[in-house]
């Protein structure tokens, strides 16, 4: 079930290939119905979970590639099958956002189907050479979809991108080789990696194979000096490519570093768990200020996607640092529900740009103002995002970052009170874009406008609905997170 | 001796004699009956050798020549490279004279280097290197009309003879230091010889290796030949010359340098590590597609010879070394490919603008080549680069790991160049479209671009199972 699960929208995408380029309704139909497959089957394996059993479940292993002893070795947990069923709910939505479009359909569904297969990939994995596969699987279309349907400086933006992804695979690859090499018998197998701590003495080249693994994965997350791509990719993506990027493929960064560096390396990560600490305090703080700078209201929703997914790094680092065991699941449960909010309500934000960005022509932020008169049904929508994001209680934004502040607070006093000056900023940033564009008075130069089409604020609403859900009722989450974090 | 054990061998070099001949003779439509000739005598040779692959060594023409499991593997890859780039060639010069002389000279060149994989007597393989030699300046010259590509011929030519002659210099200090020419003999005795002695020797000897090989510093010939040759013929000599030095190479180190009487890892290292970073650094100033290309494969012989670097410190070198090889010759036999579509505009890589648009099944299998090229999953390049970096590490040349994984991030600023052109950009009207590849070329493409993803998804088919 988890493989058809995986590979459903990579064979939707090969049927896509072979229907003729101008039945475009028929290749835009083939494609949602592909991904709401897969969100029906990912939605089977969650109430197939057994949250009591911390075990891999739906496991499924057979030899791959024998001389390098690979194996295609798939199960979940309940770390990853949150962000499975996120993977194909996003995967469904968008595809369902860009169905009016005519222009090279083909390309466009394929790209995204086969984006979908290596995320869902990624989150499956417990392999690490296939894990790789799917890493640069899920990354490879984005490139595209950036440099075909993106904006002004998209070739640059579509070069950047893949030039960090590749630096960041590349260092995480020869770590990976590493983990391998060290193993006797070599072997790629994460769980026989956990179980054998290849480099549980302190040997010199354990911190730099952690060194390859943070690279890695902090490119994606981002981790704050490695984050220069994901300003311009972000501006320069088309909207579906943001949600893409912002809601699902940040996480492979962090589910990376809770998966396999703390799997895999805990002893290595808590010997430098205070410096990733910091940095992750140091990225809370720095995407809120600099997403304060901004006049483009894309490239500030980039920026609090680098200040929301510190969070994400601080919780990895907490843990490693815990005193206590249920200090460590406190950490490990916040930063894995963070990815989840994060993931809604980014993905809706995004899709909020895109939609009046669509209407208006531009983003700057100067151009509006007193939108809650022209389009109150964005305006409202916009509003509740606004408030999830900064973490209003109730909604899903809390949930995470609350935990992972609490048991941030519990070890570092210094990192934690940086934390919370961040999200005193976060906080008035978004109120403040709440009363100028929202309400406030209308500038001269803004544009006319309409209200943007019902299926993009339809999707938004269900993303927003869901963060409402997961912030009222956490347990829904917490429970199958849980059992996942209780492996690690 | 046991004749049937060279039959592949006899049967090519059979063929070449007979093929000059005829391929002065045709006129007209028999044009065509060379190539199919020689199409019927490589995958005959193929056949044979696929039959033997798993049998014992055998030696032959007094020891001079050894049949192994290693041997029939490079064969096996050299044979196919060659029928892949017959078919590509033959099409593309379809209807012109060098459509009879081409197979011809493919055939010598593919003699050469199947004998390369064999020879374990050092003046056999500077025999062999020789024959692969001439054939390939033939090949580069092969369109008379051609004044550039007769220019890069005389270049190559003078350049090869001066890299062969260099090489036979050091061979005879190696004579001098041992009194023999085998390749055991002389592992054994080499180990007492004086130090100094053997590295000058080394170093002289490299140069036949690199040269074939297109290794830095013996690597200048590659650009102007394969630059100005017709594409399928460029996508024959970087793949399949390659090959046999690379067979002949990986003998030598292993067999006749001891590691107490030379340190010719840190050697051939250093020369990785520039190679791979001199191709790439050229690569990137580019504006002709197979320049591009032929810098490129510089780049790849870098890799390449990181994998003979550790042959004898990683168990699974030769193995990386064998899987590199054959993901190499498929990808880069398919980007010369579609080179070759689009040659006709002054090989300009702007030809390449917009081409998603126009043709897409070639934009696609460009895309899969370079892709590739650059070690992108699920593609073969990523599991060739895979099992080198694993090879690499796993022989303790960290650094050199570090130094290729570097480049590989390098060299996709200029692939990715390439496929942004096709697929960003809109086409240019003002340049021709390309040439459709059809018939026997396009199974060709398409075997080579089947072949990058069936070995990036299960690289198992060609590595023994451990």
């Amino acid at each position: 079930m988890l493989s058809v699960t995986i590979f459903l929208p990579l064979a939707t995408a090969l049927l896509v290939l072979v229907i003729p380029a101008a039945h475009t309704g028929l290749i835009r139909g083939a494609g949602i119905a592909g991904a709401a497959a897969t969100l029906a089957a990912s939605l089977l394996l969650w109430s197939g979970y057994d949250s009591a059993d911390p075990a891999l479940q739906w496991r499924q292993r057979v030899v791959w590639v024998d001389a390098l002893n690979a194996h295609y070795d798939v199960g979940v947990d309940g770390l990853s099958l949150p962000l499975i069923v996120l993977t194909a709910l996003l995967l469904t939505l968008t595809l369902i956002y860009v169905a009016g479009r005519r222009e090279r359909a083909k390309m466009q569904v394929f790209l995204f189907l086969l984006m979908g297969t290596g995320l869902l990939g990624v989150f499956a994995a417990q392999d690490l050479l296939l894990f790789y596969l799917f890493f640069e699987v899920a990354l490879v279309p984005m490139y595209f979809i950036i440099g075909i349907w993106g904006h002004e400086g998209r070739r640059y933006a579509a070069l950047k991108f893949f030039l960090y992804t590749r630096l960041a695979s590349l260092a995480m690859l020869l770590s990976f080789l590493a983990l391998y090499l060290a193993m006797e018998p070599h072997s790629f197998s994460l769980p026989e990696i956990a179980r054998a701590q290849p480099y549980a003495a302190a040997t010199p080249g354990a911190g730099l194979v952690l060194l390859g693994l943070v690279i890695g994965f902090g490119v994606k997350l981002p981790i704050v000096p490695l984050h220069n791509w994901l300003p311009d990719a972000h501006v320069e993506a088309p909207t579906e490519g943001s949600i893409m990027l912002a809601a699902v493929q940040l996480k492979m960064g962090g589910y990376g570093l809770l998966r396999v560096a703390l799997e895999a390396l805990p002893e290595v990560v808590q010997r430098h768990a205070v410096a990733l600490l910091w940095l992750g305090a140091v990225g809370v703080i720095y995407g809120a200020l600099a997403a304060l700078a901004q006049r483009d209201l894309k490239r500030l929703i980039a920026y609090t996607s680098v200040s929301h997914m510190g969070f994400v790094t601080l919780g990895f680092a907490a843990a490693a640092l815990a005193g206590s065991e249920s200090l460590r699941r406190f950490a490990l449960t916040g930063a894995s529900f963070q990815m989840v909010s994060h993931g809604l309500l980014t993905g809706a934000m995004f899709l909020m740009v895109g939609l009046l960005e669509a209407r208006a022509g531009t983003r700057e932020i100067a151009r509006f103002g007193g939108l809650l008169g022209r389009l109150p049904r964005w305006s409202a929508l916009f509003a509740v995002l606004a408030f999830g994001s900064l973490g209003l209680p109730g909604m899903s934004g809390f949930v995470g970052e609350f935990q992972v502040l609490g048991a941030t607070l519990a070890t570092s006093l210094g990192a934690a009170l940086l934390v919370l000056i961040g999200l005193a900023v976060t906080t008035g940033l978004y109120l403040h874009l709440l009363s100028r564009i929202v309400l406030g008075g209308a500038p001269a130069s803004m544009p006319a406008l309409a209200e943007p089409p019902r299926v993009g604020l339809g999707i938004a609403m269900v993303l927003a609905v869901l963060a409402i859900a997961l912030g009222l009722v956490p347990a829904l989450l917490t429970g199958v997170i849980a059992g996942g974090v209780s492996g690690i | 001796m046991r004749l049937p054990a060279v039959v592949p061998e006899l049967i090519v070099a059979a063929a070449c004699l007979l093929l000059v001949a005829l391929a002065g003779w045709v006129r007209g439509r028999w044009r065509a009956a060379p190539a199919a000739a020689t199409a019927a005598v490589l995958a005959a040779a193929l056949a044979v050798t696929a039959a033997s692959l798993g049998a014992a060594p055998v030696p032959a023409f007094e020891g001079t020549y050894l049949v192994d499991a290693q041997a029939q593997r490079f064969k096996l890859l050299i044979l196919t490279a060659a029928l892949i780039a017959l078919a590509l060639s033959a099409c593309h010069f379809r209807g012109r004279a060098a459509e009879a002389h081409a197979p011809a000279a493919l055939l010598f060149a593919t003699l050469g280097a199947l004998g390369l994989c064999s020879a374990v007597d050092l003046g056999l393989v500077l025999l062999f290197l020789q024959i692969t030699s001439m054939a390939s300046y033939v090949l580069v010259a092969l369109v008379r009309s051609d004044t550039h590509a007769l220019e890069a011929a005389l270049k190559y030519f003078l350049f090869g003879a001066a890299a062969l002659a260099v090489m036979a210099y050091g061979l005879t200090f190696l004579y001098g230091l041992t009194g023999s020419l085998d390749l055991r003999t002389i592992g054994v005795r080499l180990a007492e010889a004086d130090r100094g002695w053997v590295a000058v020797a080394l170093v002289l000897a490299l140069a036949g290796y690199g040269f074939k090989a297109a290794l830095v510093p013996v690597h200048f010939w590659a650009p102007d030949a394969l630059g100005t040759a017709a594409a399928p013929v460029a996508g024959f000599l970087s793949v399949v010359p390659k090959l046999g030095a690379f067979a002949a190479l990986a003998r030598f180190v292993v067999e006749a340098l001891p590691p107490a009487a030379v340190d010719w890892p840190w050697l051939l290292a250093l020369l990785a590590a520039a190679t791979m970073s001199y191709g790439n650094l050229a690569a990137l100033r580019q504006q002709r597609l197979k320049r591009l290309l032929a810098y490129s494969t510089i780049a790849q012989a870098g890799y390449l010879l990181t994998a003979v670097t550790v042959l004898t410190r990683a168990g699974g070198a030769d193995d990386a070394l064998l899987f590199y090889l054959a993901a190499y010759l498929l990808m880069n036999l398919a980007a010369f490919a579609v080179a070759g579509s689009l040659e006709l505009e002054g090989d300009r890589a702007a030809a390449l603008r917009g081409l998603s648009r126009r043709t897409p099944p070639l934009a696609a299998a460009l895309a899969v080549a370079l892709l590739s090229l650059a070690g992108i999953p699920p593609l073969a390049g990523f599991a060739g680069k895979v099992l080198l970096l694993e090879a690499a590490l796993d022989g303790g040349m960290a650094w050199l790991a570090i130094v290729a994984a570097l480049n590989m991030l390098l060299a996709l600023v200029y692939y990715l160049r390439l496929v942004a052109w096709m697929y960003f950009q809109a086409p240019d009207t003002t340049i021709a479209a390309p040439r459709a590849i059809a018939g026997f070329a396009a199974a060709g493409l398409w075997v080579c671009v089947g072949g990058t993803l069936l070995l990036g998804l299960l690289p198992g088919v060609w590595l023994p199972s451990g």
